[in-house]
């Protein structure tokens, strides 16, 4: 054959043959999941981070419930991904840092905050075998956070101030969370905050130890809410008072007792949501069990009016937006009013 | 042994030697990992496992099917547009001194640095990724025509004339195929670098392909397993695809480029 046959017999080959394997394996070609019912549903981003786990958990009961969920979850791997996704109108709804939200807000974007992902749930991780007690042994130490625009890096701010130091007593280096154990394990970094399970990891395999978690330094803390596009709420907004109740049940689900909670651990580590090690989930949700809780989750005005002052102390905000800017706290006035979900799981 | 000792070489040898050199990098590797007690590296044999669970999981040759996907169709973009605008950018001198300087600019910019663009103009979909294979691709394929096209002995465009060719058949005839050599060449190392830029392309929120997997690896806590397995896996994908483009410059229109070695 010549070049020319030859190239253009084996290209097209090529192209049909994967073209068609990748719409099988991937897309869902000829799968009976795929069809209209996916493509009407609207999408909500996530991280595979315990601040997150209230989106995965309303997605598996609805489903398990009606057979059939309200939203499509899409699991990001890294926040600059996930709020560029949002911003390109690709979903309209999505779970994010509270400041990257209220800092977006700031900057004309049309998003509102809905309601809370959860509490607390953070920690400051060192080396077991370091000399690291308290904040005062970090002067002159690295310490990792996972973004400019994350609670956790306000977090040491507000360590550092209760400890009568300020942020050049220390070095603060920005790094994605699941790269935050390795770093710690090869002493790249003297101590690491991030949402969980990234911390308990260190933890779980016998390298780290809590410095101190969120609830012993900012009780109540906030990390990650539930945002929307304000269009969304203008025009849907019955779906986004479906949505935020959904929500509301799977946190009030989640803290009703522990098997739920073991329940959750099992199918959000599967490789439709999480993709982790069940033991890592079901430690992070336990070990102790208010290390991050999914109740008390309305939007609170001191709460959002700590992190603007924060905020605006460490250079992140203007002070330009606020409360009544970038929250919409009418979806859950009471939390009392919403009941967890009526589900018992697959008990074994 | 000769000099340039491709004389020397045997069917036998070209498969042991390089199996020679494969088994003591994963010596060197295992050792290194005994010795130093390194928690994180996984050793060869870990990595292994790590392939044989992805298989059972079915995962591999999903991956595998949504890479090698996205580098085709961002790939084969790339040729489609890259070898005719490098053949003319080449040909026409003052087309050539105008978009010169902007294919430069263009050029050296990663593709890590238009992920942001691509996510908000393709959103989440396959679009963005092959967006990024094809700009990666595209650069190589088009200054290896125009190089082609610009370096070709000026003694086959005047037997050429001299045999009344012009326009589309001179083009046709002599220019691209005089070209070929140097683009296939340029093909080849756009192929590399598509492949190579794969991990990147994918670290958009896809949730499939070989790049998906490492970064997905990343959150699922200690799989540093899963990571080394993914890079095996596009190194060893990547060694293949070098080899079928290989197979081209054994045509007849490619192979007197390479005359000076035979």
């Amino acid at each position: 054959m010549t070049l020319k046959r030859t190239v253009t017999v084996y290209s097209l080959g090529w192209i049909v043959a994967i073209t068609l394997l990748h719409s099988v394996l991937n897309l869902g070609l000829f799968s009976a999941r795929s069809g209209a019912t996916t493509g009407e549903k609207y999408r909500i981003g996530f991280l595979p981070v315990t601040c997150h786990l209230t989106c995965p958990v309303t997605d598996f009961i609805n489903k398990q419930q009606t057979g059939k969920s309200i939203f499509t979850p899409v699991r990001f791997n890294g926040w600059p991904e996930l709020k560029e996704a949002f911003l390109s109108g690709y979903m309209p709804a999505t779970f994010i840092l509270a400041p990257m939200a209220m800092a977006l807000r700031e900057q004309g974007v049309p998003i509102k905050i809905v309601y809370l992902g959860h509490r607390d749930g953070s920690a400051v991780m060192v080396r077991k075998d370091s000399q690291i007690y308290r904040m005062e042994d970090l002067r002159g130490k690295r310490v990792a956070v996972p973004n400019r625009f994350s609670n956790q890096r306000l977090l040491i701010f507000r360590a550092l101030k209760q400890a009568g130091m300020t942020v050049n007593d220390i070095t603060l280096v920005e790094m994605p969370p699941p790269d935050m154990p390795a770093a710690l394990y090869s002493r790249a970094v003297d101590a690491v905050s991030s949402g969980e399970p990234f911390m308990a990891q260190t933890e779980m395999d016998g390298y780290g130890r809590v410095l101190w978690l969120t609830k012993d330094v900012w009780p109540n803390f906030i990390s990650c809410v539930l945002a929307v596009n304000e269009d969304m709420i203008k025009n849907h907004r019955e779906t986004v008072q479906e949505l935020v109740n959904g929500i509301a049940r799977s946190g009030k689900w989640l803290d009703q007792t522990m098997d739920h909670r073991m329940e959750a651990a099992q199918f959000v580590s599967g490789p439709e949501y999480y993709n982790q090690n069940p033991r890592l989930l079901s430690f992070v949700l336990s070990k102790p069990p208010d290390r991050v809780k999914y109740t008390n989750l309305t939007l609170v005005r001191k709460d959002f009016e700590e992190i603007e002052a924060l905020g605006l102390e460490s250079g992140i905000l203007k002070g330009t937006a606020h409360f009544e800017d970038y929250a919409d706290p009418s979806f859950v006035t009471d939390e009392n009013a919403i009941n967890p979900w009526n589900w018992e799981g697959k008990k074994p | 042994m000769e000099l340039g000792g491709e004389k020397t070489v045997n069917g036998k040898s070209r498969i042991v030697l390089p199996l020679c050199v494969g088994v003591a990098v994963l010596l060197v590797w295992h050792i290194a990992v005994r010795i130093s007690h390194s928690y994180l590296t996984p050793t060869p044999l870990e990595v292994l496992r790590g392939i044989a669970e992805l298989i059972q999981k079915g995962l591999l040759f999903k991956y595998m099917a949504a890479s090698l996907f996205r580098v085709t169709c961002g790939f084969m973009l790339a040729v489609v547009i890259g070898v005719p605008a490098g053949l003319l950018l080449g040909w026409f001198q003052l087309a050539f001194q105008a978009f010169n300087p902007m294919l430069q600019i263009l050029r050296p910019i990663s593709p890590i640095a238009w992920i942001p663009l691509a996510i908000s103009w393709f959103g989440i979909s396959d679009a963005a990724p092959i967006f990024l294979i094809f700009l990666a691709s595209v650069f190589p394929i088009a200054v290896s025509a125009i190089a082609a096209v610009q370096n070709m002995q000026p003694v086959y465009l005047r037997a050429a004339r001299n045999f009344g060719l012009s326009g589309g058949e001179l083009f046709r005839q002599v220019i691209f195929r005089a070209s070929l050599p140097q683009i296939i060449t340029g093909i080849r190392i756009a192929l590399g670098v598509a492949w190579l830029v794969v991990v990147a392309a994918e670290m958009i929120a896809v949730n499939s392909g070989l790049g998906y997997l490492i970064i997905d690896a990343r959150n699922a806590g200690k799989r540093y397993d899963l990571i080394v397995a993914g890079m095996v896996m596009i190194g060893l994908i990547g060694l293949v695809l070098d080899l079928i483009v290989r197979q081209l410059e054994k045509f007849d229109e490619v192979r007197w480029g390479y005359a000076s070695r035979e």
